[in-house]
């Protein structure tokens, strides 16, 4: 009785943690395909889920290679991004001087809303692949600075403290101390970073592209073609979910030691 | 015997944002000599942190100086704080190697001598998030005598831990105190600890912080839990906690009769 009693306390927070949430979505999905059937909404104002997965198959959008360029460019501009914003974490951690004269353009830049920037932004650098990353690392790089100086400088003081009592110079504790503490900061960052990298590429696409998801959702409006517009939401998630889920089991992989509360 | 540190006339004092003036330590003067146990008790905020800092150069006094006698024609200390202060990011082997990279020291087996001693054989590789709060205690001591200090400093090495678990730490502390030969001083609030760990104890007064009394404990060198119940263990405490004791009662006394606004 006890044993029965237990097993069935130990499931339950098992189907809450996968099973409930699975089953949620399932019946949003059924509940949307008999809505549209049984309201006969046309399928160019809102296609039920059926429609969307025909359109996958129907040969006529070239699905992976749109979605590779969609990818290309998130993922090439998240990397210089994390890049661009870990140099300028180390530069204004490293240099208070700079830290006050670099603050006023990096707040400025992120009160501004970034995709305002975006059309803008072809007429200074043309429409190339440059002026796309570009607007990405803009989006990006923002949590980047933010969370990793954070993490350089909200360490533990004891061992700060330890280490200059053995001798150690600021750099040994940059390196030993600093340095490792901004690693879960840097990844949370990358957390932020990675919707971002995806926002940058779509907006990018819309502005200026004959390529990508952003400009077949942009095509989709012109021909009223929104069932492929569907399509593209239904990889967009996809994908956003893949990138999240890779960048935590990669902080996973490299932060071993590194739980959450 | 020869004075390991000789602390003369020292005096701390911080400014405060405000601009005004806080005298944290005030005319100091102790010696700790080779091989013993020092302890000093006051109450919380009267500065004893500030000291240790102070001799471990860390800070400089304002007033006074600090003359530190070397073994090795060298002065290294070793550190215990409050709450372990252990990196997270490195195995148990490697946090307690830290000290000998900084010093550059080569004697890495003294790094398993000190595993064994701790009892964490098998545990090496864990992380400290893998630790119970016991055993990373035991592992951020062993950090503080790997690399043969001239003297440990302990502040308020026990805090928080569950009295019995206190207790087993407090002798296994002692044990590897005689074991190595080492010279100790000790931070602590608690008066029990400072009378079972050390040779003589300094009780000094709330903020400023001052040394109003030096209380020797006659127990034997070789100490173990039973001696608890000894006479000399209750008539070290009982004058400890008399002294701060009444100390408190003053200065209540005087902030019951100072006026209000």
């Amino acid at each position: 009785m006890a044993r029965a009693a237990r097993k069935r306390g130990r499931s339950l927070p098992g189907l809450a943690g996968y099973g409930l949430p699975i089953a949620s979505f399932i019946l949003g999905i059924i509940f949307w395909e008999l809505y549209v059937r049984v309201f006969k909404v046309p399928a160019f104002l809102f296609p039920p889920p059926s429609a969307i997965v025909q359109v996958y198959f129907t040969g006529r959008i070239d699905w992976v290679g749109q979605t590779l360029v969609t990818l290309n460019e998130a993922i090439f501009g998240l990397v210089i991004g994390v890049a661009v914003g870990f140099v300028i974490a180390l530069v204004i951690t490293l240099s208070s001087v700079l830290n006050k004269i670099l603050m006023p353009y990096i707040v400025g830049l992120q009160v501004l809303p970034k995709v305002a920037i975006a059309p803008i932004l072809y007429i200074i650098l043309g429409f190339s692949d440059t002026s796309r990353i570009l607007l990405i690392v803009i989006l990006t790089f923002f949590p980047i600075v933010i969370n990793t100086s954070t993490g350089l400088t909200d360490v533990d003081r004891n061992l700060v403290h330890l280490l200059k009592s053995l001798g150690a110079s600021d750099t040994t504790v940059f390196y030993k101390v600093r340095l490792p503490n901004s690693l879960p900061y840097l990844f949370d960052g990358l957390k932020i970073g990675v919707s971002g990298a995806l926002v940058g590429a779509i907006v990018a696409e819309f502005v200026s592209s004959s390529k990508g998801l952003g400009f077949l959702i942009l095509n989709s409006q012109y021909t009223f073609n929104t069932v492929a517009a569907f399509g593209a939401f239904g990889i967009l998630t996809v994908l956003g979910l893949l990138l999240y889920t890779g960048v935590i089991l990669l902080g996973r992989q490299l932060m071993p030691w590194y739980r959450r509360n | 015997m020869a004075a390991i540190v000789a602390v003369e006339n020292v005096g701390k004092t911080y400014a405060t944002v405000k601009g005004d003036e806080v005298v944290a330590l005030q005319d100091i003067s102790l010696a700790i000599q080779k091989d013993e146990t020092v302890a000093i008790v006051g109450p919380s905020g009267c500065g004893k942190s500030t000291l240790l800092r102070l001799i471990a150069g860390v800070e400089r006094p304002t007033h006074g100086k600090i003359e530190r006698g070397t073994r090795d024609g060298r002065f290294i200390v070793g550190y215990v704080f409050q709450d372990s202060s252990l990196m997270r990011w490195r195995t148990v082997y490697d946090n307690i190697k830290l000290p000998l990279e900084v010093t550059k020291k080569q004697n890495y087996e003294k790094i398993d001598q000190l595993i064994e001693m701790i009892g964490m054989k098998g545990f090496e590789k864990a992380y400290p998030i893998e630790l119970s709060g016991g055993m990373q205690r035991r592992v951020s001591i062993a950090r503080a005598f790997v690399h043969e200090p001239s003297i440990v400093l302990m502040d308020e090495p026990f805090t928080g831990v569950d009295e019995l678990t206190k207790e087993a730490l407090q002798h296994e502390l002692g044990t590897m105190i005689r074991n190595l030969g080492a010279t100790a001083m000790l931070v602590t609030h608690d008066i029990e600890e400072a009378v079972f760990l050390s040779n003589r104890i300094f009780v000094m007064s709330r903020r400023p912080g001052k040394i109003v009394e030096e209380v020797p404990v006659n127990l034997p060198a070789d100490r173990d839990p039973s001696m608890r119940s000894d006479l000399a263990f209750f008539d070290a405490a009982k004058k400890v906690r008399e002294k701060l004791l009444a100390m408190h009662a003053m200065s209540v006394e005087l902030e019951a009769g100072s006026p209000r606004g």
